[in-house]
């Protein structure tokens, strides 16, 4: 047997999940275990060892391993990274303290700002410039560079970024310096802003440079051992790992660019919606996985995931935009909200009901979970509803108590509300809901989105519970709850293609530039791409192998850029007046309105390599020969804020749902990770690959006859 | 409609779900103003606010970063446009628009854009933008106008659109009068364009809880706010507390002295006593935006977690003599009055130290404007302006942050951008050792930049400000650096002036002030300070009394 099969493994920060599949026939085999973050890679061995043990299965029969992981973003929130340091042009080293010179909090006299993960102390300076189309004015010190290599070594330093003003238009100086610095201390980890993120913006470029460095050694390190741990397993091939654009890419390219890896995880959870809308036929969708801290919120329209060029690593006020570290480097853009099952009430000085972004964590937990716990959360507050069976949370292998949650509601919120406890949940949930609303609509409209295009994909262990309330008030097409919510991640995993993102900046008015310089730069980075692809296996003239070129463009004078996708061929002909008829449609259809009479500005050449996506098949389940009733467990009395009341509803097992079965709202549908609520509005099947879909109009389902005969069973 | 709640329930809960839900549409409406908008003054250094106003055109909510002096003008200056266009005359697709700064925010670049927002044919609010443009005529320089009529073009209150149709006049007489006019016509483009998504927004909301429902949640937004206000002040004792600060003014210096009665009935903040407004400067403020920023200094410190809206500000009075540097009188030079006005917290926080311990701040560095205008090799012209920040400054328990503005809040152009729009080269920019005003809490440290040109001449004008009187300190601690304006390492005139190829500026910027004893400073924080080179040796035995063995690196 040829090796079929792919394996995906997630280390999340409480979790390390797990998916095998076949890739041949679809079947899937799924395994969840504890993340042990003394060495992640043990809790890797102790869930993979069985799972392939139960599909029989063995290292050499797997054909590829991929991985996500938390230890890039957790080193850099919890500063355990290398003792790094900063080299850079004479007369800039303060630029990485000074930053963007903006208060995120406009009334916070007691705002602060990220702690820098290089002092001042170990930032050095060298005799070198470079003008802004990347000529020499100044030549580089190369006896500097010797004497801070010096420097280095006395201070003990691990690892070093090397930042250049303008480097990104010619890398000589720090090609040269790395080189020096290498000769003189071959030990020491350097990362280059040529190379880590070649992008005009000298602040954004040194962060993201030095949190490169500053993570690089200890990623180095970690690749290796899991690459050495499934070997001993017996798997023989190359480790890949997700990268935050939404490709894998080998360890090599991890190991040169950890800062690459930010995110993996979640942006996992993306591509797991992407494949699981390609069976479905839908291409527009928005990603929500809600946790026990965090929602995470992604847009994905026609099967592609929106991509942002920058992200900021380690907040420290809790989501506000500007209080990280920002970090140049092509993402899935997903946006973080302080809203999950452990976020916690409370009253504010206006005495108004606000949740989060504290989070009781796991640890006490919500109040029902009898760990000591005595603040009310949303899981406390969803219990009260009704949404939650408090004997069968996690499939029964936790049981919730519903009198603490209550108690918690009155005694913290209720008495100096003057609400019941049935009042506070509901305020809950509505507060909960709405900030969530408001983060994803106006994240929507950053992109100049209508969210009334896109369906909701929800999963995480509370987005199902939150999911039809939050795509009703947003007008959305409808919700999926996809099969196997609880390995969502996982699932990402297995369906990613190697693919790489490559940009640079290359200033200047379109009809002026040089253009060979232009085809110079796209070529580059293709080339670059086309050899990594080859590296990993894949022809460059193998099928489905894609090479993507874009463009920032902005019309002159105007502070913000928009990306446009341009045709190679268009590029290789330097066809300047089809790229501004490309540039002008996507700037009237996400803004309304172009300016055609002024010049445009080219800013930044992106380019983007990948190979085709797996071709999975998903195992189809046998239609259903009977109504839904055989799946339900019961009854229970939850809240409807359509309804403003409670009403008894019907409660469903996941497990034997399938395809073909209709319900009718409001329904319970519970699995052992989560529980799907579906309000009075909803209709509700389950597609032929299990998946759950929740309609918001009830009309589809009303009209047709085997809704009609569920609610007349039902009646 | 959404459900009826109990009175307890919308008090708790409903409030917040549709004060948050306003909050978002203006978030929407700011997000959409940055993206379509053209000049770097508003889409990168968010040099505007954007605010809804009830129907009586009180403002009840904001985009959590609107500019924060704009959103307390926004309200009075919307309802004296709805004298001259009352809302009864007003009809779908009017919009609304001045400049005046008697009526808006004390000079000319500042736009005031008003789009009412109907509702079956009644107006039920506003959204309502200011927005700093790139260029509004006049005189180039920065100080040197007598009047207002030398600054530029001035719009009374107008229709900029007249039912939907553009006031093709008045953009003709603005297209005629202004340098880039693309660039500022784009802007107003964009802010009426974002004003009407605002306006679709409040329809949604009006859909879900009615006309009532607005006028209700708006009610409730303003007198929440305004109680909570009233309680934060009744925390103070109550007296009269005074304060003062000196300002750097142009060519004469100027002085701003406050009295600040605390009382039952609120606040009164009484400048009579500041200097006499000035004939031969513009650094001349309007008693709206002495106001603005006298609000904006108290919301700071009483109650900065409230999302900002007119109920606020009820209990807070201004007043001036009229013809003072805090209240100039039509039709005086106003152009440079952030001059005057971004030091009008330091006289409050001088004054309220002994009411609000632990929440005043030193002052801060301030920002300067550069701008540099030329040709290029091409023959096209290029304008840059960049606004490099000083120092913030202390508060009891923090140092301030290096390179951080108060109470401005704009962020610095790239050197990598600079150089690709003007043919100038950045030679330095560093944080200027010694710069913080030493204290318990030490002052954030300015910066140092360094300009030159390679091949051209370009035309630089410089808006320095504290070079007479730096920051001050607060509770003990001594003020920051003043800042330095060097051409060629030789202190220099602030007129407009060619830079030469070869000819090298210097930008020394402001300390932010100290606070408390510097003598109480923690001794490991002066040795880490010492070794990264933030305070020289020095300094750190005489304004700290800390006698250290001499640093083995410098840096």
């Amino acid at each position: 047997m040829a090796s079929r099969y792919r394996l995906g493994f997630d280390v999340g920060g409480t979790f390390t999940d797990f998916m095998l599949v076949d890739q041949e026939t679809g079947t899937t085999f799924l395994n969840k275990c504890l993340t042990t973050p003394d060495d992640p890679s043990r809790g890797v061995m102790d869930g993979l060892l069985p799972l392939l043990d139960r599909a029989g299965v063995g290292g050499d029969d797997v054909d590829i391993a991929i991985h996500a992981t938390t230890l890039i973003t957790n080193a850099l929130i919890e500063r355990k990274g290398a003792r790094t340091a900063l080299l850079t042009t004479q007369g800039f080293r303060d630029v990485l303290e000074m930053g963007t010179e903006v208060r995120y909090d406009i009334y916070d006299l007691f705002l602060q700002k990220p702690e820098l993960l290089v002092p001042r102390s170990r930032r050095y300076e060298v005799t070198e410039r470079l003008d802004k189309d990347g000529k020499v004015l100044t030549a580089l010190d190369e006896d500097g560079v010797r004497a801070v290599a010096q420097q280095l070594r006395e201070d003990g330093a691990q690892a070093l970024a090397i930042v250049f003003l303008h480097a990104f238009r010619n890398a000589a100086h720090e090609l040269r310096a790395a080189e020096i610095i290498a000769e003189e201390l071959p030990d020491l980890t350097v990362s280059i802003s040529s190379a880590v993120a070649p992008e005009i913006r000298e602040y954004e470029r040194m962060s993201t440079t030095t949190a490169n460095a500053y993570v690089q050694p200890i990623t180095r390190a970690y690749i290796d051992t899991i690459q050495r741990r499934l070997r001993e397993m017996g798997y023989p091939r190359n480790l890949y790992l997700m990268i935050s654009s939404g490709g894998i890419a080998g360890g090599q390219t991890a190991k040169d660019f950890p800062i690459r890896m930010l995110e993996s995880g979640p942006t996992a959870g993306v591509l797991a919606g992407i494949h699981y809308g390609r069976q479905m036929g839908i291409g527009s969708l928005v990603t929500f996985d809600m946790g026990g801290t965090t929602a995470k919120i992604a847009l994905v329209k026609n099967y592609e995931a929106a991509k942002s060029n920058v992200f900021e690593v380690g907040r420290v006020a809790r989501f506000k935009k500007g209080s990280g570290l920002p970090v140049k480097v092509p993402m899935v853009e997903l946006i973080e909200i302080g809203a999950g099952g452990g976020s916690i009430a409370h009253v504010d000085q206006l005495g108004l009901l606000k949740v989060g972004p504290l989070s009781a964590g796991a640890d006490p937990g919500p109040a029902c979970y009898g760990r000591g716990g005595s603040l009310p959360t949303v899981t406390d507050a969803n219990l009260v509803l009704g949404y939650y069976d408090p004997n069968f949370f996690l499939g029964g292998a936790m049981s919730l108590d519903v009198e603490a949650a209550r108690k918690a509601l009155e005694t913290q919120l209720g008495g100096v509300l003057g609400l019941s406890a049935e009042q506070c949940a509901r305020g809950i949930y509505e507060v909960v809901t709405q900030n969530m609303l408001a983060a994803t609509k106006v994240h929507i409209a950053e992109r100049g989105e209508d969210p009334r295009k896109f369906f909701l994909f929800a999963f995480g262990g509370a987005g199902p519970a939150h999911a039809y309330e939050l795509a009703r008030l947003l007008h959305m097409r409808g919700v999926i709850v996809p099969a196997g919510a609880g390995a969502t991640s996982a699932a990402g995993l297995v369906t990613a293609a190697v693919s790489f993102d490559y940009a640079r900046s290359l200033l200047g008015r379109l009809d002026r530039l040089p253009w060979e310089e232009v085809r110079r730069v796209f070529d580059a980075m293709a080339e670059e791409g086309l050899q990594v692809l080859e590296g990993a296996g894949v022809a460059r003239d193998a099928p489905g192998v894609v090479v993507k070129h874009q463009m920032d463009l902005r019309h002159k004078g105007q502070g913000h850029e928009v990306t446009v996708t341009v045709p190679a061929d268009v590029i290789a002909d330097g066809q300047i007046d089809r790229i501004a008829e490309i540039f002008y449609a996507t700037h009237r259809e996400k803004y309304g309105h172009a300016h055609e009479n002024l010049p445009l500005e080219l800013v930044t050449c992106r380019t983007t390599v990948g190979a085709a996506a797996p071709e999975i098949p998903m195992k189809r389940l046998p239609e259903a020969t009977e109504t839904a009733d055989v799946a339900q467990k019961g009854t229970r009395p939850a809240y409807f804020g359509e309804l403003g009341r409670f009403v008894e509803t019907p409660v469903y097992d996941r497990y034997a749902l399938r395809p073909g079965m209709l319900l009718r709202g409001p329904a319970i549908v519970e699995e052992r990770e989560c529980t799907v609520v579906a309000g009075p509005s909803a209709g509700l099947r389950i597609d032929a690959f299990g998946n759950l879909f929740i309609d918001l109009d009830e009309a589809p389902i009303a009209e047709s006859k085997e809704a009609r005969n569920v609610e007349t069973e039902r009646a | 409609m959404m459900n009826v709640a109990t009175s307890r329930e919308f008090e708790s809960i409903t409030l917040w779900i549709q004060w948050s839900r306003l909050i978002s549409i203006m978030d929407e409406v700011d997000v959409a103003l940055v993206r379509t908008s053209f000049s770097t003054i508003v889409g990168e250094t968010r040099d505007f606010a954007v605010v809804m106003l009830d129907k009586h055109a009180r403002s009840i909510a904001q985009s959590q970063m609107s500019s924060p002096a704009f959103t307390c003008s926004l309200p009075s200056a919307t309802r004296r446009m709805l004298e001259d266009f009352p809302s009864s005359s007003l009809k779908p697709g009017d919009v609304l628009i001045t400049n005046d700064p008697w009526i808006c925010h004390g000079h000319l670049p500042d736009f005031y854009i008003v789009v009412p927002i109907f509702h079956e044919d009644a107006v039920v609010g506003f959204i309502a933008t200011a927005a700093h443009i790139s260029d509004i005529g006049g005189r180039l320089d920065e100080f040197d106008a007598r009047d207002v009529f030398e600054e530029g073009l001035r719009i009374p209150p107008s229709k900029l659109y007249d039912g939907g149709v553009a006031n093709d006049q008045l953009f003709r007489v603005l297209e005629a009068n202004i340098r880039y006019p693309a660039q500022v016509l784009g802007d107003v483009e964009a802010i009426v364009g974002a004003g009407r998504l605002g306006g679709l927004r409040l329809g949604d909301f009006i859909n879900d809880y009615g006309r009532d429902g607005l006028d209700q949640a708006a009610e409730a937004i303003l007198d929440r706010s305004e109680a909570a206000m009233r309680a934060a002040i009744a925390e103070m004792p109550y007296g009269t507390y005074y304060g003062e600060t000196a300002c750097d003014g142009y060519k004469v210096p100027t002085y701003i002295k406050v009295k600040i009665d605390v009382g039952p009935d609120g606040v009164v903040c009484d400048y009579h006593g500041s200097s006499p407004a000035r004939s031969d400067a513009s650094v001349n403020c309007v008693l709206n935006v002495t106001h603005a920023h006298s609000l904006y200094a108290l919301k700071c410190s009483l109650v900065p977690d409230i999302p900002n809206n007119e109920g606020l500000f009820r209990p807070i009075r201004t007043i001036a003599e009229e013809g003072s540097i805090v209240h100039a009188r039509f039709p005086a030079a106003v152009k440079t009055r952030s001059k005057t006005s971004y030091h009008l917290h330091n006289a409050i926080y001088d004054a309220l130290g002994p009411a609000l311990p632990g929440r005043v701040q030193a002052g801060s560095g301030s920002f300067w404007s550069v701008k540099c205008f030329g040709t290029d090799s091409d023959g096209t012209r290029f304008a840059v302006h960049v606004l490099p920040n000083g120092g913030r400054g202390a508060i009891e328990g923090h140092d301030g942050q290096p390179t951080v503005a108060f109470p401005g809040n704009g962020t610095i152009t790239p050197v990598e951008i600079i150089e690709n729009w003007s043919p100038m080269v950045v030679l330095e920019r560093s944080l200027r050792t010694d710069s913080g005003g030493a204290g318990e809490f030490r002052g954030g440290l300015g910066q140092s930049i360094r300009l030159t040109t390679l091949d051209r001449a370009v035309r630089l004008t410089i808006r320095p400000d504290k070079i007479r009187f730096p920051a001050p300190g607060l509770g003990g601690g001594q003020p920051g650096a003043p800042g330095e304006l060097l051409l060629d390492d030789a202190p220099m005139a602030l007129e407009p002036f060619e830079l030469l190829p070869g000819q090298v500026v210097s930008l020394n910027l402001p300390g932010g002030g100290g606070f408390g004893n510097p003598a109480d400073r923690d001794r490991d924080l002066v040795s880490a300070d010492v070794a990264a080179g933030l305070v020289s040796p020095e300094a750190s035995r005489t304004l700290y009394r800390h006698d250290l063995p001499l640093s083995k690196t410098g840096s």
